[in-house]
């Protein structure tokens, strides 16, 4: 069985193939826009995407440490490295934040043309799941801080771990697909 | 997970982060680089497609579960990054 809770990976599935089918529109509306998606494109910021997957990657890191300790019963620890975790998150959103601000400021919105609608929709919806997930693992860190789980039951934390890599992994696509590929 | 050789974990799994870390900044120079055409598309879709896998198989632990579990994360990506693939090939033509 996959690590966790069994109820999350159907979740998790249902999350993958929504931003799949997401991610797939984007490469076909593409294919019909090519030069309006390159100029728009070149106007993001790719230092900022760049530096947001190697703040999710490494949030992913600090929780793949956590599920280790709480595997040697280090609870306190466990919850250490899952607030570590909830502050990469944070600095994830803060990035966002002034990235949006910024286009939202030259007057760019979904309904300036097709490249911004996907940009704005697919990092939106991303940045709600990055809110949610910060959600699940602050109540982990918190039933980990008081004591709630142990070497022996512990699928809460590795529930919130896989969440939180699938939160991950889809910006590891998202990332080259909008920012980069042209 | 690797419970018992906990040590070993920790120093594969930093592994695997410092080496997604070093695929994203490969990722970073070739957008920086401004560089285009199918060529680089491939490569750098398929550098994506090596890290989700790293994550799948390393960070949520699924080499370790049954092969459905850890296939159905992998056809997910295959589909998704062949899907793209198609798109971005017949743009060109």
């Amino acid at each position: 069985m996959p690590p966790g809770d069994l109820a999350i990976w159907f979740f998790i599935f249902a999350e993958l193939l929504a931003f799949g089918i997401f991610f797939v529109a984007y490469a076909f509306a593409r294919a019909h826009n090519v030069e309006l998606f390159n100029e728009s494109q070149q106007h993001l910021n790719i230092a900022s995407g760049a530096i947001n997957t190697l703040v999710l990657i490494t949030s992913s890191y600090f929780v793949v440490r956590a599920v280790a300790a709480i595997r040697q019963n280090l609870a306190r620890e466990c919850a250490r490295w899952i607030a570590a975790a909830i502050g990469m998150g944070g600095v994830f959103l803060v990035i966002k934040v002034i990235e949006f601000h910024a286009k939202f400021s030259a007057g760019i919105s979904l309904s300036t043309n097709t490249f911004y609608m996907f940009y704005l929709s697919l990092t939106i919806f991303h940045f709600m799941h990055v809110i949610l997930g910060m959600v699940i693992l602050a109540a982990v860190m918190l039933k980990a801080r008081s004591g709630g789980y142990s070497g022996e039951n512990h699928a809460g934390v590795e529930t919130g771990a896989s969440y939180w890599h699938m939160v991950d992994m889809v910006w590891i696509i998202l990332f080259p697909l909008v920012y980069v590929i042209h | 997970m690797d419970t018992v050789h906990r040590p070993h974990f920790i120093r594969s799994s930093t592994i695997v982060w410092l080496a997604l870390m070093f695929l994203t900044l490969i990722t970073y120079a070739i957008g920086e680089a401004k560089l285009g055409g199918w060529g680089v598309m491939l490569m750098v879709l398929g550098t994506a497609v090596i890290k989700v896998q790293m994550v799948s198989d390393h960070f949520m632990g699924l080499r370790r579960t049954r092969w459905l579990w850890r296939g159905i994360v992998l056809g997910w990506l295959l589909l998704v990054a062949g899907l793209v693939t198609i798109a971005y090939l017949s743009a060109v033509k």
